[in-house]
């Protein structure tokens, strides 16, 4: 399996002040989508309610991927996480951008040797700041923050245009592990215990 | 209530594990009757757990259904082996309902077949094909190394000490190297 | 010349509602015991859903929606008068009466419902449902007491209405004052009656399929509605203006008191909600109509 194009994904910069003008408003408003994968999501209320405020620095909770700029990957991801993970960021309208927290979106964590999670994230995501530590303190989650509102704002962030530009590349390693159909099968009805599938 | 469960069902001693704990062990036919003699005349009528332990030396599965009694709090475990190649078993569904989602578990990580249970689908995997998972003949490790990949440049199981050395000792070369080029640049 | 001021005060409602709205979250984060964001944070926000990149669209109704909301609640602004004493800033309020202003209050949710319809997200039609159910029961005890002061004052002129307030209808009328500030507690989208934009709730409601410029347009109408309800709330009971400071001052003090009222209590669910206000509120409206108009 052929590994994940990290060296490569600062290569593009601000120009011109145009382009500084409209990422200085990206970075100072970032919506969050509301969506805890993994056992990091335990740390997310608390970094976003009354103690830690990340509401000063312009970061609030959204709902739908509609309205979404940050995925926050927050731990291990199984095989049937992944598949959700992989539809919602899809359906996120560009510039969108990835944090992954925790050890074991590094290199496997915990789940080193399990057979149901992967161990790492770039492989099928294109990400742009990790944070490490299981969990990682809401003090670490929000400088992983700051440092990627840094990042927006230098136009270094742009893990979008990669995804876009090497989609065969990313597709062929989900394939490879999810089977030929990525995407989940939405035939669950609501009013049964387990949704019928 | 133990002599006659040891003289109807033909099994071994009953075993008193703690004050709150019994255990038997029974053969595959009479495990239903045995259920049901317990939950009519002794009051265990609610199932709690239904598991399963692997004796690969020994070839077979072993189940255990754990029947309480809420009232004297206390449970009673119900033990059967089965055959491990082809294993299969009479459900529980038209007794206790609780029995499907647990069967259902049991069905995906051991491959065990329930008849009767009409509802064995996948519970926490999805589209599994490889072998059943909490059998000890799969090597989880070895599926991992075989199916992903780690990222390099962190291995386990290196010293510290060599290692520190050996990166000092880079360090001091890259630099007398650059020492060296810059010299001849000035003498030349 | 009313060209100008008509652009005035576009330009003017929609500041003042952004700001207004990132007061809001400053002084709901101060009641929690926390520092909020900046009080622009709100322009900031629909700036940045304007530089997005790229927006699902769902066809034509869909793209319609939001232009119907934005009209809608542009119209409303310009028939309302800023001032009320005086010749400047009236707007177009010589051309259309409160009435008018009335039927246009309700664009808002129409033109969300047509758009939220043509997504086709299950979420949008549950939220679009809620709200318009919501609207039905928020209209009543305000119609009652806006029918009540045009017919103290015979006639539906805003400007007229709020010029002949001697003392300020609300000391005077308290009764009716009362129900229509319940209901505009809902309009405004505060606890208790705030069920329909529940974010985490039904999936932030009507606006769960809107992406990227749709959204900034919705937030934008949203910024302009507010400041047109207040400027009317202002005019109807409160004595009306004739200055910005004094426009500043009593829509700031009305604003201040609905978000404190808004961060106290606790959400209603649908049924409570129209319950509610169909029962107490209508009952306290009825009550202030009957002996406003026995008296007179």
């Amino acid at each position: 399996m052929e590994t994940g194009f990290l060296k490569e994904q600062k290569i593009l910069e601000s120009e011109n002040s145009v382009d500084f003008l409209m990422n200085w408003f990206r970075k100072r408003s970032i919506f969050v989508l509301a969506y805890g994968t993994g056992c990091g999501a335990i740390e997310m209320p608390p970094t976003f309610t009354s103690r830690y405020d990340a509401e000063r620095l312009g970061i609030r909770g959204s709902a739908t991927p509609r309205q979404a700029d940050v995925i926050i990957v927050s731990g291990y991801c199984s095989y049937k996480t992944l598949r959700r993970i992989i539809r919602t960021y899809e359906q996120m309208s560009n510039p969108k951008y990835v944090l992954a927290l925790g050890s074991c979106t590094i290199n496997g964590g915990m789940y080193w040797d399990s057979y149901n999670t992967i161990k790492k994230l770039e492989d099928y995501l294109p990400v742009d700041m990790y944070v490490n530590g299981c969990m990682p303190r809401p003090e670490s989650i929000l400088e992983g923050f700051i440092q990627l509102q840094k990042d927006i704002g230098d136009g270094k962030a742009s893990s979008w245009e990669l995804y876009e530009k090497n989609y065969d590349f990313y597709r062929k390693n989900q394939e490879a592990i999810l089977g030929k159909v990525v995407e989940p099968s939405y035939e669950a009805d609501w009013y049964l215990y387990d949704g019928g599938l | 209530m133990f002599d006659s469960i040891k003289n109807n069902f033909a099994t071994f001693d009953v075993e008193v594990k703690r004050d709150d704990l019994y255990k038997v062990e029974v053969n595959k036919d009479r495990v239903f009757e045995l259920i049901d003699f317990i939950g009519n005349n002794y009051e265990y009528q609610t199932l709690n757990a239904i598991t399963c332990t692997d004796w690969i030396e020994d070839e077979h599965f072993s189940i255990t259904y754990m029947l309480t009694s809420l009232d004297r709090k206390h449970t009673f475990m119900v033990q059967t082996t089965i055959n491990r190649n082809k294993a299969k078993i009479k459900s529980l569904t038209d007794r206790f309902a609780q029995a499907e989602i647990m069967e259902r578990d049991l069905a995906e990580m051991y491959g065990i077949d329930f008849i009767g249970n009409n509802n064995l689908k996948e519970l926490s995997l999805e589209n599994w094909i490889h072998t059943p998972p909490l059998r000890r003949e799969f090597d989880t490790l070895e599926f991992v190394n075989e199916h992903l990949t780690f990222r390099e440049g962190r291995d386990d199981n290196v010293d510290t000490k060599a290692e520190a050395k050996r990166l000092r000792a880079l360090k001091k070369a890259q630099k007398e190297a650059e020492k060296k080029a810059k010299e001849e640049a000035n003498g030349k | 010349m009313i060209l100008l001021e008509l652009f005035a005060t576009l330009v003017i409602a929609y500041s003042f509602g952004f700001l207004y709205y990132g007061l809001y979250r400053n002084i709901t984060a101060r009641f929690q015991l926390r520092f909020g964001p900046p009080v622009y944070q709100s322009f900031m926000d629909s700036i940045k859903f304007f530089l997005k990149k790229d927006t699902t669209n769902h066809g034509w109704m869909f793209y319609l929606g939001p232009i119907i909301m934005m009209s809608g609640a542009i119209m409303t602004l310009f028939f309302i008068p800023l001032f009320t004493t005086g010749n400047d800033f009236k707007g177009l309020s010589e051309y259309g009466n409160l009435f008018l202003v009335l039927y246009l209050l309700v664009l808002g949710p129409l033109g969300n419902a047509l758009a939220v319809g043509a997504g086709g997200n299950p979420f949008g039609a549950m939220g679009i449902t809620r709200g318009l159910t919501r609207l039905f029961a928020l209209e009543m005890p305000f119609y009652i007491a806006v029918i009540a002061l045009m017919s103290l004052n015979s006639s539906a002129d805003i400007t007229t209405i709020a010029s002949s307030q001697t003392t300020f209808n609300a000391f005077a009328y308290p009764l009716l004052f009362v129900g229509a500030l319940f209901s505009f507690v809902g309009m405004m989208g505060q606890s208790p009656f705030d069920v329909v934009g529940a974010p985490v709730e039904v999936y932030s409601g009507p606006a769960s399929e809107f992406s990227g410029k749709f959204l900034a347009l919705l937030m934008s109408q949203s910024a302009i509605f507010t400041f047109a309800k207040l400027v009317l709330m202002v005019h109807l009971f409160l004595g009306g203006a004739s200055g910005f400071v004094e426009l500043t001052i009593k829509t700031f003090i009305l604003f201040f008191f609905i978000i404190a009222f808004g961060a106290i209590y606790g959400r209603f669910k649908t049924p409570q909600s129209v319950d509610f206000l169909l029962k107490v509120p209508t009952a306290i409206s009825v009550v202030g109509l009957l002996l406003a108009t026995w008296s007179a």
